[in-house]
């Protein structure tokens, strides 16, 4: 019979398991034994903790009583057929097991809690630590009694109270990886169109047409000028780099010239007369307002400045194709919307294409 | 520290009343206090500015800028002539080395 066989060649690693069960056993006891004298001893108090977590620590506790109640009853042969700690225990299980999400849910306040425990204040990331200090709103010209501490401002504002430049601490640079450029002139031109087609779409032009023949309500908005340009998005970015850095940047000539002008142009009347180049859309060429920047030479490219803002060279120029006398007209096929695309009526396109567009109004 | 200042039918307040004013705000003496870049933007009223407070007068010797001592009058600029700047250098010109340095400011030709 292969059963002895068996037996025989089993027999030696199951000896040197028994050995191995044998000096575990005896560890676990010892340290079961250092455990509860410690707890006898009180020096895990629970009455101030969660009772959450307490209740799971009582149920795992009987759990493991009844399991071991059944590993003893197996070993010693008995049978485990309708034995009552079975059911004590399926009983238990899913009693832990509907506390699993419970438990999930706690997860966050119980790992907060454990690492100010540990670290003894709040973490740098805690939300608690930006609530809001009305003490700091309190004015602090008033008069010398009702002055506050100091100490409250040190936690509510994250940014600009400089106080001490001396601390230093190292400079760590920002790693920037360098990515490959890679853009065709292809993609370049296809670029330059999308964005002088989006230009064009929020030009007043179509903007009256779209307001003219959608049916929803007149809206009146005392909103920004929807058209944000370069120069005040400079100024914005300008504003933006000062406070952050607490310098103050000097103004060149030329940059006092295009704010002048930019001011200029929006707080006369030029709009009345001179509307936005739609040639994007309609797919002619593109003419120039002749009163935007007399003073400056159009080039198609100009070399890159070297300063703190990045200013491009009068970008509306630039997307729009020039009829340079050197460059042939460019060719009218050049990919316009369709009428779908831009929300009109198709006889509305065919007007526009054609370039007659004040004959639409009068 | 960025610095509104509301003054509305006022011009610019000086300086030296935003010194006091801070002073009092955060209980400092006034020699640690520096103010600057005060800009009034817009129409009527606000300036805006940036400012710094230290929390010793050792600390604000170190750190500051010389011309912000110099408004605090806790810092004096050597005050030598243009003119015999440019004599200097020009003098140094002549010499090739080490012997630039024994150039100095005042020196007669000989």
């Amino acid at each position: 019979m292969a059963a002895p066989g068996l037996l025989e060649s089993d027999l030696p690693s199951a000896v040197t398991l028994l050995k191995n069960l044998q000096e575990q056993v005896m560890a676990v006891t010892a340290q079961v034994q250092s455990l509860t004298k410690k707890v006898q001893a009180g020096a895990y108090p629970t009455e101030k903790g969660l009772s959450f977590l307490e209740v799971k620590d009582q149920l795992l506790l009987m759990y493991l009583m009844d399991l071991t109640h059944l590993i003893l009853d197996k070993a010693s042969g008995g049978s485990l057929q309708g034995h009552d700690a079975v059911l004590r225990l399926v009983e238990i299980r899913t009693v832990l097991e509907k506390l699993r999400p419970l438990d999930q849910k706690l997860k966050y306040q119980i790992d907060k809690l454990v690492k100010t425990a540990v670290t003894g204040s709040l973490s740098e990331n805690d939300p608690l630590r930006f609530k809001p200090h009305p003490s700091n709103m309190m004015s602090k010209l008033n008069s010398e009694d009702e002055e506050d501490e100091e100490a409250e401002d040190g936690q509510s504002e994250a940014s600009g109270k400089k106080s001490v430049k001396g601390v230093s601490k190292k400079y760590v640079p920002p790693r920037l990886v360098p990515v490959h450029y890679d853009e065709t002139e292809a993609e370049r031109e296809k670029k330059r169109l999308e964005r002088a087609k989006r230009r064009a779409l929020s030009s007043s032009v179509i903007r009256e047409l779209k307001e003219q023949y959608s049916d929803a309500p007149e809206e009146i908005r005392d909103a920004r000028h929807p058209h944000v340009t370069h120069q005040s998005q400079e100024d914005q970015h300008r504003i933006n780099y000062e406070e952050s850095m607490m310098v103050r940047l000097s103004v060149s000539k030329k940059e006092k010239g295009r704010r002048k002008r930019a001011n200029v142009m929006s707080s006369q009347l030029h709009s009345l007369t001179h509307f936005s180049d739609i040639s994007a859309l309609t797919g002619g060429t593109a003419h120039l307002d002749e009163d935007q920047n007399p003073a400056k030479k159009r080039k198609i490219s100009k070399k890159g400045r070297k300063k703190k803002e990045s200013v491009k060279a009068n970008p509306s120029l630039k997307s729009l194709p020039l009829l340079h006398p050197e460059k042939p007209a460019e060719k009218q096929n050049s990919p316009s919307l369709t009428a779908k695309e831009m929300k009109i009526p198709q006889k509305l396109s065919a007007k526009l294409k054609s370039g007659d567009w004040w004959q639409l109004h009068i | 520290m960025g610095i509104n200042v509301l003054h509305p039918g006022q011009s610019t307040v000086p300086k030296t009343e935003i010194w006091g004013k801070l002073a009092k705000m955060y209980n400092t003496t006034l020699d640690v206090i520096f103010v600057f870049g005060f800009r009034t933007y817009f129409s009527d009223g606000k300036t805006t500015g940036f400012g710094m407070i230290y929390n010793s007068l050792d600390y604000a010797k170190e750190n500051e800028l010389k011309h912000r001592l110099a408004r605090h009058s806790l810092y004096e600029k050597k005050k030598t002539l243009r003119n015999q700047q440019k004599e200097c250098k020009n003098r140094m010109k002549k010499v090739r080395g080490t012997a630039k340095s024994n150039v100095g400011v005042n020196e007669k030709v000989s």
